[in-house]
Parts: structure tokens; sequence; C-alpha cells
């Protein structure tokens, strides 16, 4: 044990520069801890993307609706993973319930997700399903009715005032679920932003910074997985959907960009005494992850991307094919300039002495439950979860509806990935 | 009860069952399932005092120490380490007062000791009394200047290599030897409180060397010293950025 720890000391010491306190060498909060932040920005993105259909009557954007419920559903369920992980015990976590603690922030964990997951979630995505999970399980035969049968809770209730109440229930999940998003992802910066201590972090913008950043991703991975998932389905990409919501995007990268901006401006011309440590955080370790893959590749160059094919809208809007392609590399690249800006923040608040004499360095591990293939496997466990949501809840009636310009009906073969008995 | 069950909507009933489902799940879980010790507070302290209750005693607390050592005793009382137990160093006692004769505690001879609490590091307060324990009189043990049971506050050293030792043992074989360190440098009082804030001088003008080492110069201890011409050598340079005066080399 203890040669393990001076191996890995003397792998990291060369790198430290400056003076720093003994226990700083180490980074605590490693990569899980990145990849938690970016799993609930996903859930609360990708929830106000369904919700701009629901409240704000959207009607554009509707294929995605059930789409990013379902996302945000695959991801919410791997959300808690990385934490219980980190911290070690799972079998402990319920204490958290049993025991609530208001005055401890993380305590209140356990709560924000609970209520987002059963009071609001859940119940939105029961409420959009209720009705075809009935006529599924209806025309259905095998596990798959009785697994219908189930969800819908052995309801068989399709009448006008049934329908009138799911519709009205909807809308009010909805309006609750918005400001419950903004409490799941505002609460994950507020973690963040009320240590007091660490300058990287303390700041009461980054609530509101995380919470911009969490729409960008969510919104982005929507876009991504319905352009991966309708061909894959045989289905075609409803353009004008995806303009729509690379609008929305579009705002939300700017509103997002100009909140940071803000904030280094702010931090810049306070020039508190953490100034110059940070600059040179910024300048030497983080270069990389923040100035070119977060702000440049992650943010400028999409901003220009999608800007591009709206100048020249009447030029682009002739071709699809080259609008999809920069799309899907502006969503991309979005994509990692999220997870950079996770990154940035996570580590790069523990990089800098307290002392603010000195950088240490962060050395990933590639094994081990906090390496580099165990947050892998939770950046791809969503996605498998999402797999299996969508063969069991399948939206292609919704997805594909406007797109090849014909209602198809839930009964009928969908596409490939789910091809009910008749 | 019947009436407003009909009336509610069928979705809503449902998700009613469910979550009342799920609440007495889990009240069944908490109240059931999970043992009571797991729960209870109470009971977790109970156990934890019977568990720490049946650990032997082994220290005996300083008042055990003064029954014996009181003269000990009363000079710890008044000096800097007067809220140190005298076990702290001493390690755990129970056992030297239930049989003074056969079992002795430990008095801690080795160097290593005291820099546990005296070595320099940054973090410890300002004002508390710190050594470099390589350069702070070298394998000499602690005791045999400072007395443990009174320690004085640091007191002036009276020589330089008290705490610059090595600089003291490289000038010890070079060809400065027989120069004090006061010839080329003047410390302030100030600067053995306070070694930090208050620095000694350094020599800032070619013309300081140039007393020994001007070719005219007429220093007595200067007779066989190396002379250079100080108009044309080493341009606008003090001496010391380019010579090492506490080690200079041989011509």
């Amino acid at each position: 044990m203890t040669n393990e720890i001076f191996k890995s000391l003397s792998e990291i010491l060369p790198q430290i520069t400056g003076f720093i306190y003994p226990n700083e060498i180490e980074i605590h909060w490693g990569m899980l801890i990145v990849v938690y932040p970016y799993i609930t920005g996903v859930v609360a993105g990708a929830f106000i993307l369904a919700s701009l259909v629901k409240v704000f009557n959207v009607k554009e954007v509707q294929p995605l609706y059930r789409l990013s419920l379902l996302t945000a559903l695959s991801y919410l369920l791997v959300a808690p993973l990385p934490l219980l992980s980190h911290l070690g015990h799972p079998e402990r976590s319920y204490e958290m319930f049993l025991t609530p603690q208001p005055s401890s922030a993380m305590a209140m964990f356990g709560f924000v997700y609970a209520w987002y997951l059963m009071a609001v979630l859940l119940l939105e995505i029961w409420f959009v399903y209720r009705t075809d999970l009935i006529a599924w399980a209806e025309s259905e035969s095998g596990p798959m009715k009785w697994i219908h049968k189930v969800l819908s809770l052995f309801s068989k209730d399709r009448s006008e005032g049934a329908l009138a109440f799911d519709h009205k229930a909807l809308k009010t999940i909805t309006i609750v679920g918005i400001p419950s998003a903004f409490l799941l992802h505002g609460y994950v910066g507020f973690i963040f932003g009320s240590i007091k201590a660490n300058p990287w972090w303390s700041s009461v913008l980054i609530p509101i910074v995380f919470l911009f950043s969490a729409i960008v991703s969510g919104v982005a991975l929507v876009i991504l997985l319905y352009m991966v998932i309708t061909p894959l389905t045989g289905g075609k990409i409803n353009m004008k959907c995806v303009d729509k919501a690379v609008d929305f995007l579009f705002y939300a990268v700017i509103v997002d960009f100009s909140l940071e901006l803000v904030d280094f401006i702010h931090r810049v011309y306070q020039s508190e005494e953490e100034i110059k440590i940070l600059s040179e955080m910024v300048m030497n370790k983080l270069f990389m992850s923040l100035v070119i893959i977060q702000v440049l590749l992650g943010m400028i160059l999409p901003l220009g991307i999608i800007s591009v094919t709206k100048i020249f809208k009447r030029r682009f809007s002739l071709n699809e094919d080259l609008r999809k392609m920069l799309y899907f590399i502006s969503v991309l690249l979005i994509q990692f300039g999220i997870f950079a800006t996770r990154w940035n923040v996570v580590i790069g608040g523990q990089m800098f002495s307290k002392s603010f004499r000195g950088l240490t360095t962060y050395k990933m591990e590639i094994g081990g439950i906090e390496g580099l293939l165990y947050a892998l496997v939770l950046l791809v466990l969503p996605i498998v979860i999402l797999t299996v949501l969508l063969k069991i809840l399948p939206p292609w009636k919704e997805m594909k509806g406007e797109g090849n310009g014909k209602e198809l009906t839930g009964e009928a073969p969908l596409g490939g990935m789910h091809a009910p008995e008749a | 009860m019947k009436k407003i069950l009909e009336r509610m909507p069928d979705a809503l009933a449902r998700l009613l069952v469910v979550f009342i489902g799920l609440a007495v799940a889990g009240a069944f879980v908490v109240i059931v399932l999970i043992p009571k010790p797991l729960k209870d507070v109470k009971i977790q302290w109970a156990d934890a005092v019977k568990r720490e209750q049946a650990k032997p005693v082994k220290y005996a607390g300083f008042h055990a120490c003064a029954e014996c050592h009181d003269k000990i005793y009363d000079k710890k009382k008044t000096g800097y380490h007067r809220d140190l137990s005298c076990e702290t160093c001493h390690g755990p006692a129970k056992a030297h007062t239930e049989d003074p004769d056969k079992v002795k505690p430990v008095i801690p001879q080795e160097r290593a000791f005291c820099p546990q609490c005296h070595a320099y590091n940054p973090s410890r307060p300002r004002g508390f009394p710190q050594i470099n324990p390589v350069a702070h009189n070298p394998l000499k043990p602690c005791a045999s200047c400072h007395n443990p049971h009174d320690p004085k506050p640091p007191t002036t050293p009276k020589e330089c290599s008290a705490c610059h030792g090595e600089i003291a043992r490289t000038k010890a074989v070079s060809h400065h030897v027989q120069l004090e360190c006061t010839v080329c440098h003047q410390a302030p009082q100030q600067h053995k409180i306070s070694p930090r804030s208050v620095k000694p001088t350094k020599p800032q003008t070619r013309e300081f060397c140039g007393k020994c080492h001007a070719k005219d110069a007429k220093d007595k201890l200067a007779r066989n010293a190396p002379r250079i011409d100080l108009a044309n050598h080493g341009e606008k340079y003090v001496c010391w950025q380019c010579h090492y005066p506490h080690s200079p080399e041989v011509e």
C-alpha cells in the first residue's frame, strides 16, 4: 500500500509547480465527478426541450418530444451511479432518506433526485404513453403484451374524458417540471458555487451557467440522437424540426457563452488575490481543455457554423444534406465542449493550491472504480438504457409522423427495431 | 369513499394506488426490515460506550505523574510545554504507575522526535519555534541544549551556524575560513528573532570585496589574497554574482 502511494506520488511530484499543501497533491474529485454533472445536465436539457412542445406549443419540435423524455429518463437513471461509485457503500445510500439533513446541500440530492424522477419524469412519460400502452397491450401477444399491460397499470380507459384528463395532467406536470429541471441542475451548480473557500467555484453565477450549459448539452444530445436514430430505423429526418431545435440550441449557446463571458470578465476585473494562480492554471494546465476544446471547438466553432447556415439561409435551404452535416458536426462539437466544461470546473477547481502559490496535476487512472474505462461505461450506459426504453416505449409514431408526410399508427411495423406481432 | 374513487379519473386512481403502494413498501422496509440498531441512535451510543469501556486503560493522566515527579511537574507547569501532557512524550504510563520499578516510560532521545512538532513547516503558526532539522546543530540530541520540561523561547543564537550550518561548514574548509560572518554581513538584532522578515545585509559594491582583492588593497588580512584590477575585471557585476564567497574558487 505504502509503496503504491510512493509510486503514484513519484509520478505526480515532478508535475507540481510552485508551492502546494501536502494534502493537495492528489485530486479527490476525479473523472466520476466530471461525468456526474454532465449526465444530470443532459437530463435537465432534454426535459427543457420536451417542455418546449407542451408548455410553449412549439409544434415543429413535436417529433423530438418523446425521444427527449426517454433520453432524460435514461440519463436520469444513470445520474446517481457516479456518485454512488465514488462514495462507496451504495448499500447505505438509503440512510440519506431516513435521516434527512437539510443543512447539507449534498445530503439533499436524494430528495431532489427522487422528486424529479418520481413526481416529474416518470409521471409525464406515463401520461404521454398511457393510451399507446393500452393500444399496444390490446394488439400484442407474448411478453410484450404483459410488459405494456403492467406499464399501463392495467388501465383501459380511452374515453374522451380520460384523454382530456391526460392532457391536463401533462400540462400541469410539465409546468411543475420546468422549475424541477432547473432545480435538479441548478442544485448541481449550487454544490460547486457554494464552496466559498474555492474561488474557481465560488460564484453565484455558477448555478445559472450550469443550467444554460445543461440546456445546451441536453438539446444538442437529443438532436444528435434524433439524427442518428431516425436513419437507423429507416425514417427520414424531419429538417423543419431539426432547424427549429437548432434555432433553440443556437440561442441557448449564445446565452451560455455570454454568461460564461460575464463570469470571466467579472473575475478579471475584480482581480482578487487568486487571479494570478487562476490565469496561470488556465494558460498552462487547462489550456487544451478550456481554451481549445471548451471555448474554441465547443462554442465558437459551432456558433460560427450555425450562424453561417442562418446568414446564408437561402443558399443552405436548398441543400438539406449539407445542412444536416453541418448541424451534426455542431451538436457533436457541443457535446465535447460541454463535457470539457464539466472537466474544467471539477478538475480545475482542485488543481490550484489554496495557498494560491502552486498547481498540482490530475493523473487519471485507466482501470479501477475511479478510472477512465469505468467513466466510459457510465457514459455509454444511458445509451444502452435508451435502446431498451425505445424497444419498450417506441416513439416512432411521433418521430416519423411528420418526416414521412403521413401519420403512422402505433401498431404499424416499427422500422426494424421493434416489430410487434400483428 | 367509493363515490370519491368513482368520480376520480381512472388514471389518477391507478397512480394513487401505485404511489400508496410505494409508500407502504417504503414504510415496511424502514419500519420492519431494517433492524432497530441500524436506526436507533441510542442503541448505537450504548453499544459504543460498552465497546469503549471494554478497552484496557493505558494512560494514567498527568495528575498521577505529579504524585511522584512533583518537581518536574511544577517546573513544566510554568513553561511553554505546560499544555502538553507528560504522556504525550513519554508514552502511556498506566503500567508504570502500577509497578514503577519494573515498567519504565520511554524517554525520547532520538533527534527525529522533537521535529515532529518543531520542524519548519509553512502551515505552522507564525512565531511557533521551528527549525530545519538538517541544518540545526546536526547530530546533537535536542535535550543537550533545550530542557524539554522548561523549553525557553528561541534564545538568540550565539553563532550564525546555529541556523546557517551548511554555510558555516562550507566556509570552514574554504579560503574565507578566517573571516567572521560579520565582516561581510550586518545582522540586525531583530533578525535573530524574526529571521524571515528582517534579513542581514549583503555587500552591494565591488569596492567592498576590493578592500582585500583590489590591486592596491591594504588590509592586513589580505596579504595572500588574489588581486584583480577593479577597473577592468568583471564589468558592472557585483563580485558575488560570479564568485561564491562562502567557498571562493582556488585561482
